[in-house]
């Protein structure tokens, strides 16, 4: 390429922020083939969901029969689903709660009332996110569950649960208050308002696009958690849906293909759904103080 | 320091109270919002780690009824005498060569291209469809995959046998199940998952570069891949480096997909130290904690080490 071309491009790029038109062709093909790559195993979970049993078995993309009979069988006739779901939807509501307060009262207390040690809590999180605490420790956690009577107790996975992402959830929402100024918390405080309203009338505002973010962070990790669950976990009507759908062999009996991808898509729309509807704050808490956490 | 202790004493004399209860209640009431968080940290994520750390020392076996002696280094002597832990330990290394770049490289250049599209609404429906995976939990995307990979009826297998006729039912591709295609399999599959999220990352670092910079090398006449090597390389080593260092320990320690693609099967590639800890731990014999603790302790100090190192090569310069 020739310098005045190279000139030329340097001026028109800063004009339209695209080199030329072919480029910009180009590069959104490159894009939207790597969308392709990302949304082809999904899409044909989808319709193999909704294809005929006999389509199921040849194996090609589109089905020639579409049968969507296989949503209402797999919770009629699969007797343990509708309870290994139940596990998974209380567990996973139960670590993300608790995860999000512990998270959010620790970030305030870490930026805003910062508390003589508050450093060395920084650090312990940070360095907790290098080890392999969550492979190391599930000798010991067994040790502690079987200790406390929660081997083969759904509701005791909540306690393990609520650290799986609890370091990092920390780590955001301390990064989110260091963007609220102190003055804010300060004058409520002379007005005579506690800690606990300064928190929940001036602090859980300004931090929602973060809050937004470790609910989807800890939701996505709680419901697809496998190790603890089964480990901890024998029997498998107390189990969560990972560890169920992971057991289950695809294509025999009541885990027909078609039945496994229902139970499939059942289980992963509501993430997705959620995402999708919240992805405006999500995108914001991530730019504003997620990534630098 | 003493600004910090000023500055509290300035705001205990805000306060109602004062005197001596009055600051012993405070120092409670200071520590009262870090206490639930604490507890569970500590309880779940500290104290394990330190009680797997005696154990190690110990012959502590989970089923046995006797009681457990401190064997001092016993046990590591034993574990790093096992060929097997070399061979663990190279399997997770192996695994992580062949995941790490990939997880690194496209997502960057799938970023710069990502960075450059005009239209905001283009853009916000990129970034959402590149994210989808990211809010897909662990364990569903190893069962999707599982079944993408399945030797009759995977897709995968699917294409290659009857549309492109490159194999027969008899000779396609053996995926999973502890082959020798196993690893990269899964490596393909992390690299599918990641993709979106790094892309974030990285366009978020893009996004904080200011545009001038680029724009005046251009106009010195530099071209893109200089702009790139230059310009935008240097301002995203940060955000490279904690994506570097964080996969290369989370690739280490992959567990879960082993014990879903790989099983028990020494001799399968997937057998890593974390599955050799796993087995020792709570599948063989009487559950020889005691020893699985000093393999997760080799296993966890050996990627510290590299990721200290790694650290250290990225570390800022000047």
């Amino acid at each position: 390429m020739t310098l005045e071309a190279d000139h030329a491009d340097a001026a028109a790029l800063r004009e339209t922020n695209a080199s030329s038109a072919g480029g910009a062709a180009l590069r959104h093909l490159v894009i939207n083939l790597f969308n392709l790559i990302i949304l082809l195993p999904l899409g044909w979970v989808l319709l193999m969901s909704v294809k005929s049993l006999p389509d199921a078995m040849r194996g090609d993309f589109w089905p020639s029969h579409f049968d969507f009979t296989h949503y209402a069988f797999v919770f009629h006739r699969i007797a343990t689903l509708p309870v290994n779901l139940f596990n998974s939807i209380y567990v996973t509501t139960g670590s993300v709660l608790i995860t999000t307060f512990c998270a959010v009262i620790a970030g305030y207390a870490l930026v805003h009332i910062k508390p003589i040690g508050a450093g060395l809590v920084v650090t312990a999180l940070l360095v907790s996110l290098y080890f392999p605490v969550r492979v190391v420790s599930i000798i010991s956690i067994y040790e502690t569950q079987h200790w406390l009577g929660l081997i083969n107790n759904t509701a005791g996975l909540i306690l393990p649960y609520v650290t799986l992402q609890l370091a990092i959830s920390i780590l955001i929402m301390r990064s989110m208050f260091q963007l609220v100024p102190h003055e804010m918390f300060e004058s409520a405080r002379i007005d005579g308002a506690g800690h606990w309203r300064a928190l929940w009338e001036i602090g859980i505002p300004m931090v929602r696009n973060g809050l937004v973010v470790i609910f989807i962070v800890n939701f996505v990790s709680a419901w697809g958690e496998y190790l603890l669950c089964l480990t901890l976990i024998d029997d498998e009507a107390k189990r969560t849906m990972p560890v169920v759908l992971a057991a289950a062999q695809g294509g025999q009996g009541q885990w027909a293909w078609p039945n496994l991808a229902a139970v499939y898509v059942i289980v992963v729309t509501p993430g997705i759904i959620a995402f999708t509807l919240a992805q405006r704050l999500f995108f914001k808490g991530l730019m504003e103080g997620a990534l630098k956490g | 320091m003493a600004q910090t202790i000023a500055e509290s004493e300035a705001k205990l004399g805000a306060g109602a109270g004062g005197g001596e209860a009055g600051l012993l209640r405070r120092g409670v009431n200071e520590w009262l919002f870090l206490a639930p968080a604490l507890a569970f940290f500590i309880g779940y994520q500290v104290w394990p780690i330190f009680r797997v750390l005696w154990l190690s020392f110990t012959d502590f076996q989970f089923l046995s009824e006797k009681p457990a002696h401190w064997v001092w280094l016993d046990n590591y002597a034993q574990a790093l005498r096992d060929p097997l832990m070399w061979t663990s330990l190279g399997r997770a290394a192996l695994f992580t060569a062949m995941f790490l770049p990939g997880t690194i490289i496209l997502p960057l250049l799938l970023a710069i291209l990502v960075d450059r599209v005009g239209s905001q609404r283009l853009a916000t429906l990129y970034r959402v469809i590149l994210l989808i995976p990211a809010v897909i939990p662990s364990t569903l995307i190893f069962v999707l995959w599982k079944w993408m990979y399945n030797y009759q009826s995977g897709p995968i297998n699917h294409l290659l046998v009857n549309t492109f006729g490159l194999f027969t039912l008899q000779n396609a591709p053996q995926w999973l199940g502890g082959t020798a295609l196993t690893l990269p399999a899964i490596a393909v599959m992390e690299v599918w998952w990641g993709l979106g999220y790094h892309t974030i990352f990285f366009i978020a670092g893009l996004a904080a570069i200011p545009k001038e910079l680029p724009d005046a090398a251009r106009i010195d006449g530099a071209n893109e891949w200089q702009v790139f090597w230059h310009v935008t390389r240097p301002q995203l080593a940060p955000i490279m480096m904690i994506l570097v260092v964080l996969r290369f320990g989370s690739a280490m320690a992959v567990i879960d997909e082993y014990l879903i693609f790989g099983g028990f099967n020494r001799a399968s590639p997937t057998y890593t130290w974390t599955i050799f800890m796993y087995d020792q731990a709570f599948k063989l014999g009487l559950w020889r904690q005691g020893y699985a603790a000093a393999i997760g302790m080799i296993g966890a100090i050996a990627m510290m080490c590299v990721m200290a190192a790694l650290i250290w090569v990225f570390r800022p310069k000047g």
